[in-house]
């Protein structure tokens, strides 16, 4: 008698489909907690108050048509914009509950928690080594040399490929691998989160591969935001997304935050129209 | 290598060999009521399909999610095709055996004799044949075991006919009647899971083969079949 088909079936498969999900947001944990963000530069204001929170251990992407202000959004989050001449910022960027743009705060010890990643691969022409000790020596984080550099290159997916070579030249690697570097250079310090800024965007698909994959492995230790005109990348490897687009008044132009929520919802049923014309490749 | 698409593919088919699993176990369960005239098992087997239903679910939204943030191409894109269309044809067959468990309920209690329940019981085990080499080909990616899904089917085609033609023996009464119009929709049922089978088999074919054919056309008969 097929009493049996009361017993389930090994339930493998749906207990990792429900490990993958992006957490629901009471799981989420917040990290920068940004209000009314208003970036100008002299009279032209780069984006307009942007409300968003980034969550720990989830990676968000910023996506949106070339000048609406990504780049600008993301380096208001370690104030790189204050090395921009007649930058202003108004609103508020909380970063655990910190105001990051309150007197007293020291921006160096801002960049130490949350480092960046740029478009260019930018290592220093010293030897991959010194690229990685550079962070650590300069914050007198000398205990263990070796072993923190050996872990940041390892997160970073790039030891066995350098590691009986570390005293070359930094400028001796291919392009990916120096991305990779500058990801290993900026993790040696351990800071909380890293903004990459079109991390891919100069590399080949195989090389924008492997820093995909390694977004997917850093997002366990870190805070993720990165910034990309390429919306398949963002589709491929962020957790939530972040649609800003152009407002055009007269003679004017504002970035503005149109819709933010999980990738899956961006990329298969938005909520607004905007988002929909710019996902399907109707606008942008 | 992308490996979070890869491991989605993985997660997909794993899933859809997990629900081909439950389908067999519903056809087990449906056969075996209806042998035995066991209205609580026949009940289970109808309970039972919403398990099924959950990874037919799942496996849609995992497929809608993967083509819109995975954009699969080549190979990759041939097998999250062929999973869209496995999904359905199993889900088929379980909505097929729960037909077979809602029919075993019905029918009065009349003896049709030993020799119809054979005809099921053959007709069941050929079937529970197909599905296990038709997800097994899937999974093994075997052109050859899948291409043997037609002269499986014929098997069952044939033993589709002897029961038909039992149930015409079967006289007048009005109550032996009802149970033969009742069985008839039966032997049907296990002939279209029969040919679920092959269908997925034709998948199997397309995904190593890269062109979509039918083993068999039924408007258009090889002349082994006219």
């Amino acid at each position: 008698m097929a009493r049996d088909v009361t017993i389930p079936v090994d339930v493998g498969p749906a207990e990792i489909a429900q490990e993958r999900k992006a957490p629901t947001p009471a799981q989420r944990d917040v990290v920068f907690d940004i209000d009314g963000l208003t970036v100008s530069y002299g009279s032209t204001t780069a984006i307009s108050r942007v409300d968003l929170d980034v969550y720990r251990n989830l990676i968000t992407a910023v996506i949106g048509p070339s000048g609406c202000g990504k780049s600008t959004f993301i380096r208001c989050l370690n104030r790189m914009n204050d090395l921009v001449p007649g930058a202003r910022i108004d609103g508020q960027v909380l970063y655990r509950g910190q105001d990051l743009y309150a007197d007293g705060v020291d921006p160096v010890e801002v960049r130490r928690r949350i480092g960046m990643v740029f478009q260019r691969a930018n290592p220093f022409p010293k030897s991959i080594y010194d690229n990685v000790a550079w962070g650590p020596r300069v914050l007198g984080m000398k205990k263990d040399l070796d072993g923190r550099i050996e872990r940041a290159l390892t997160d970073a997916a790039l030891w066995d490929e350098v590691k009986d070579r570390l005293k070359k030249s930094a400028l001796s690697l291919s392009g990916g691998q120096q991305q990779r570097l500058c990801i290993a250079r900026a993790i040696a310090i351990e800071p909380e989160v890293l903004l990459l800024d079109e991390p891919a965007s100069a590399l080949d698909p195989i090389a924008t591969s492997a820093i995909e994959d390694l977004m997917h492995e850093l997002k366990k230790e870190y805070t993720l935001v990165i910034v990309t005109h390429n919306m398949q990348q963002a589709a491929r490897v962020a957790d939530l997304t972040a649609f800003f687009s152009l407002e055009v008044g007269e003679s004017k132009r504002t970035g503005v935050l149109v819709e933010y929520d999980t990738t899956d919802k961006i990329f298969t049923n938005p909520s607004d129209q905007r988002t929909e014309d710019y996902v399907t490749g109707r606008f942008g | 290598m992308r490996t979070t698409f890869q491991d989605e593919l993985a997660l997909l088919e794993a899933t859809l060999q997990e629900e081909g699993a439950l389908v067999l176990r519903a056809l087990r369960g449906a056969i075996n009521a209806l042998e035995q005239r066991d209205e609580e098992l026949a009940d289970e087997v109808i309970a039972f399909d919403d398990d099924v239903d959950e990874r037919y679910v799942r496996i849609e939204e995992g497929i809608q999610l993967l083509l819109a943030r995975q954009t699969p191409v080549a190979t990759d894109l041939r097998l999250v095709l062929a999973i869209l269309h496995i999904n359905l044809h199993l889900e088929r067959m379980a909505d097929y055996c729960v037909t077979i468990a809602k029919l075993s309920k019905l029918v009065p209690e009349v003896d049709p004799g030993p020799r119809f329940v054979e005809g099921f019981e053959e007709m069941g085990s050929r079937c529970e044949e197909m599905i296990r080499i038709a997800l097994d080909s899937f999974g093994n990616r075997d052109l050859e075991g899948a291409e043997s899904l037609v002269d499986l089917d014929e098997l069952v085609d044939r033993a589709n006919r002897r029961v038909v033609a039992r149930i015409l023996e079967l006289g007048g009464d009005p109550e032996m009647r009802e149970y033969g119009l009742r069985m008839v929709v039966v032997s049907r049922a296990l002939e279209r899971i029969g040919d679920h089978a092959v269908d997925i088999g034709e998948q199997t074919a397309y995904l190593l083969a890269a062109e979509f054919r039918e083993f068999t056309d039924a408007s258009h008969p090889s002349p082994r079949e006219a």
